[in-house]
């Protein structure tokens, strides 16, 4: 018997008791393929944004067309109104992947929180917290747990609400925005864990992830990004000090794999962020993919994209789980398409790295690939008083919107930037602060949606868009969504890239679309700007 | 250096209160506002009493911690956790008492410490040095050579005075981005304005052999737009192939080199550059 099935077997006693929350999300959806719901952040723990839904396919979606649209008002007007703090901020856009359960479209905005007819496109509720500040750059969705949704704010609280009301049932504090925390995560529910990240890159604080009871909000284990003196890891450090302000937050929501029961957690770039010298060693654990028990906090095993990161090149792309052949064998996998502009396959029971290999051409920063499968980085391309010519900038060759594997083709979507940019050192003093240097964008060779080959991390085709990175979705009726970055939502043949339907939004999509099947129907929904657009085939 | 800041500070200043006129519309947190005389006040106050320890910078010395990364300091609300600390000070790790100092004196030194702490935590208030390190004499090689500088601009012709219209950073913009510097930090919205003669042209051309062109407007796999020659916008679907595209980019070397430069090329062609009077 699988842990898998032992979950499931948990499930199916305790369900019936109400323990998760008496109703809502049946626990065991987060196990299977996203059909009728979709239940997290990446749809299902694997992070893959693949659907199995083929009722759109490839032959009919050119009959696909508005089902609803849903335009969010951001602000305590007509909301449930929350918060610690006086300030109302107004604005953003809909970074969230929504979840679906039951019909009920669930996503959150930076201070706000929606709840969606998901057949109408009508507002059930609205809530809104008011802030005490933080930098509101953006928000990816929520977590659920039975009735329980959980979402954080830009002033690091975690906030869980009640899915059928829309009222807040507690709030609990994460980090301290003063010392320039701010939390975008969507949190990631495992069992009876609420997996809680942050970010904040300026002031040059500890990071680490922690887990909190979805009935109490209390913390149940926290695992540090960093190490302290005398741990495993701490010899990538010059001393404690530089340990304990060595950044590496944690803002991607997590993948798990249920039979194995590990989580595997992108972090960010180290701190300082671009003047290392404070900092010389390889940073352990930051800019690496770790892989953690979730019932304990415990690491089990690392790999490390960009040892001793000197361009605020966080690895916090999706760690995507799919199974695969790699080197004549059939293998649990985990492959990244990181922000450095390297793509990376591991063996996830071990962390065993099977390929890295450079994706982006103009990538000009690294000087080879050492025996443990990490890039070695050229010194001569840090940030410089002078200024340097670094590609890609410090967004990346890729950044957080999911990429999305395609099982029937076993490629890798995901949109990139050939970006350049000048890193200017501006902190020269031996312990530098914040991110210590300037940076000025350059030209742009060009940006591409790629379609990646895992086996050997070639280029299958590419196609040029307006913007880099970019949310996507696959699905088994041989459709890739995506957009070319001038506001047009595409369908695409994940074959060849060929555009087969597109719909011009007045916003570009701010994130991967999702679909699920609800009364018999496939629908498409995409967040763009302040909206939600919904799609379906017209009968 | 002290003359920055305080143009900075009341940059900030003006940040804040456009913010406030926007209603905070998508403009995030407010900026922070430092009085520029407390802010000095407070420096030379700081570097009289507490200097000697935690440095004249805040940044930590002989024996006295890092302020700018001092939870207890972030936290302060202007001068009230601060002050009832110094009252005491930290005897036990041989921190005396500052009681001596007056209110004004302690709000001024909370002042300076947050200021410092807002210049070292907002990137956008960073200064770049100086960054004219380059060889001009190789610069100029470089211009009438292996750059192809001189295949559309002359030292003598359009870029004469260059070097004192642009400051270096900014002339050293124009060279790696000579759209104007989209993209860092700040998505661009400090950059400088797209130049005279960098917009792309567009030539539409029908199976009939009927052809428009003009400025482009914008491009996609579906529809391209274009401003013509008597201002008015034409826009056309696409499918596929046809109506048949072209479009030229008049900097399309500029990005063409970014993959040849070597990062002396650009320090030598900003120093020669420069130069030119």
């Amino acid at each position: 018997m699988t842990i898998t099935k032992h979950l499931r077997a948990v499930v199916l006693i305790l369900a019936p008791l109400g323990v998760f929350g008496q109703k809502g999300l049946d626990p065991s959806a987060l196990l299977e393929p996203p059909i009728d719901t979709w239940p997290t952040y990446h749809g299902d723990y694997s992070g893959r944004h693949y659907s199995p839904l083929k009722q759109i396919h490839s032959a009919n979606v050119k009959n696909m067309s508005l089902a609803w649209i849903y335009r969010s008002n951001f602000g305590s007007a007509g909301a449930i109104v929350g918060g610690e703090g006086a300030d109302e901020y107004v604005g953003g856009s809909i970074k969230a992947i929504p979840l679906m359960v039951n019909g009920v479209l669930y996503f959150s905005t930076p201070d706000n929180a929606f709840a969606v007819d998901a057949r109408t496109g009508r507002e059930i509720w609205h809530y809104f917290w008011k802030t005490k500040g933080g930098i509101h750059i953006g928000n990816r969705g929520m977590g659920m747990y039975g009735n329980w949704l959980f979402f954080e704010t830009p002033d690091n609280y975690l906030v869980s609400l009640d899915a059928t009301t829309g009222k807040e049932r507690w709030h609990k504090l994460i980090a301290d925005v003063k010392q320039e925390y701010f939390s975008t995560p969507a949190p990631l529910i495992i069992r009876n864990h609420v997996i809680v990240g942050m970010g904040g890159d300026s002031l040059d604080v500890p990071a680490w992830l922690e887990s909190r009871d979805p009935e109490t909000g209390e913390i149940q284990w926290k695992w540090n990004v960093t190490p302290r003196p005398g741990e495993p890891g701490s010899e990538t450090w010059p001393d404690a000090y530089s340990m304990e302000h060595g950044g590496g937050m944690p803002w991607q929501p997590p993948t798990y794999d249920p039979d194995l029961n590990l989580l595997y957690v992108p972090t960010g770039n180290p701190n300082p962020v671009m003047a290392g010298q404070s900092r010389n060693g390889d940073n352990l654990w930051t800019a690496s993919i770790v892989a953690l028990n979730p019932d304990t906090g415990k690491m089990v095993w690392y790999f490390q994209c960009s040892p001793h990161d000197t361009h605020d090149w966080d690895a916090t792309q999706v760690p995507i789980l799919f199974n695969g052949v790699m080197n004549g064998r059939q293998r649990k996998l985990l492959a990244q398409v990181s922000r450095n502009g390297f793509f990376f396959v591991l063996d996830r029971t071990n962390g065993q790295n099977l390929l890295s290999k450079p994706y982006l051409e103009s990538a000009n920063w690294y000087k080879g690939i050492d025996a443990k499968g990490q890039p070695i980085r050229d010194p001569e391309k840090d940030p410089q008083v002078a200024g340097i010519l670094v590609s890609p900038g410090s967004s990346g060759a890729t950044n957080w919107q999911a990429p999305s594997f395609n099982p029937d083709t076993g490629l890798i979507y995901v949109g990139t930037s050939q970006s350049y940019a000048m890193f200017y050192l501006t902190d020269t003093d031996a312990h530098p602060q914040g991110y210590g240097a300037a940076e000025r964008g350059a030209g742009n060779a060009g940006n591409f949606l790629r379609a990646i080959d895992y086996k050997t991390g070639n280029l299958v085709w590419k196609r040029a868009t307006t913007v880099g990175a970019q949310g996507l979705l696959s699905t088994a009726g041989n459709l890739l969504f995506g957009s070319d970055g001038a506001g047009n939502f595409i369908a695409f043949d994940p074959k060849n890239g060929k555009p087969l339907w597109h719909a011009s939004l007045p916003m570009n999509p701010s994130n991967a679309p999702q679909t699920y099947m609800l009364d018999g129907r496939q629908y498409v929904v995409v967040g763009a700007g302040d909206s939600l657009y919904s799609f379906y085939l017209q009968q | 250096m002290r003359y920055t800041r305080v143009v900075l500070v009341i940059a900030a200043f003006t940040l804040s209160l456009a913010a406030r006129a926007l209603g905070q519309r998508g403009a995030g947190p407010q900026a922070p506002v430092f009085e520029p005389a407390a802010v000095e006040r407070g420096k030379n106050t700081f570097f009289v009493n507490c200097g000697f320890c935690h440095g004249a910078n805040a940044r930590g010395g002989d024996g006295g911690p890092d302020l700018i990364r001092s939870v207890l300091v972030v936290d302060d609300e202007k001068g009230k956790e601060l002050g009832d600390f110094l009252k005491l000070g930290r005897p036990d790790k041989g921190m005396p008492s500052f009681a001596k100092l007056v209110p004004e004196q302690i709000s001024d030194i909370a002042t300076f410490l947050h200021s410092e702490i807002y210049l070292a935590s907002n990137r956008r208030t960073y200064e770049i040095g100086d960054i004219l390190v380059g060889d001009a004499n190789a610069g100029e090689v470089f211009f009438n050579g292996a750059g192809k500088c001189r295949s559309c601009h002359s030292a003598t012709g359009d870029l004469k005075g260059i070097g004192t219209k642009y400051d270096p950073v900014t002339l050293q913009g124009r060279i790696v981005m000579p759209r104007g510097q989209r993209g860092g930090e700040d998505g661009g919205r400090s950059g400088t304005p797209e130049p005279q003669g960098a917009v792309s042209t567009v030539t539409v051309t029908f199976p009939s052999g009927q052809s428009y062109s003009g400025a482009l407007v914008r491009v996609t796999d579906f529809d391209v737009t274009l401003r013509d020659s008597s201002g008015g916008i034409r826009s056309f679907t696409r499918n596929g192939d046809s109506p048949k595209v072209e479009i030229k980019d008049p900097l399309q070397a500029h990005i063409d080199m970014l993959s040849k430069y070597k990062d002396a090329d650009i320090h030598n062609l900003t120093a020669y550059l420069v130069t030119l009077k």
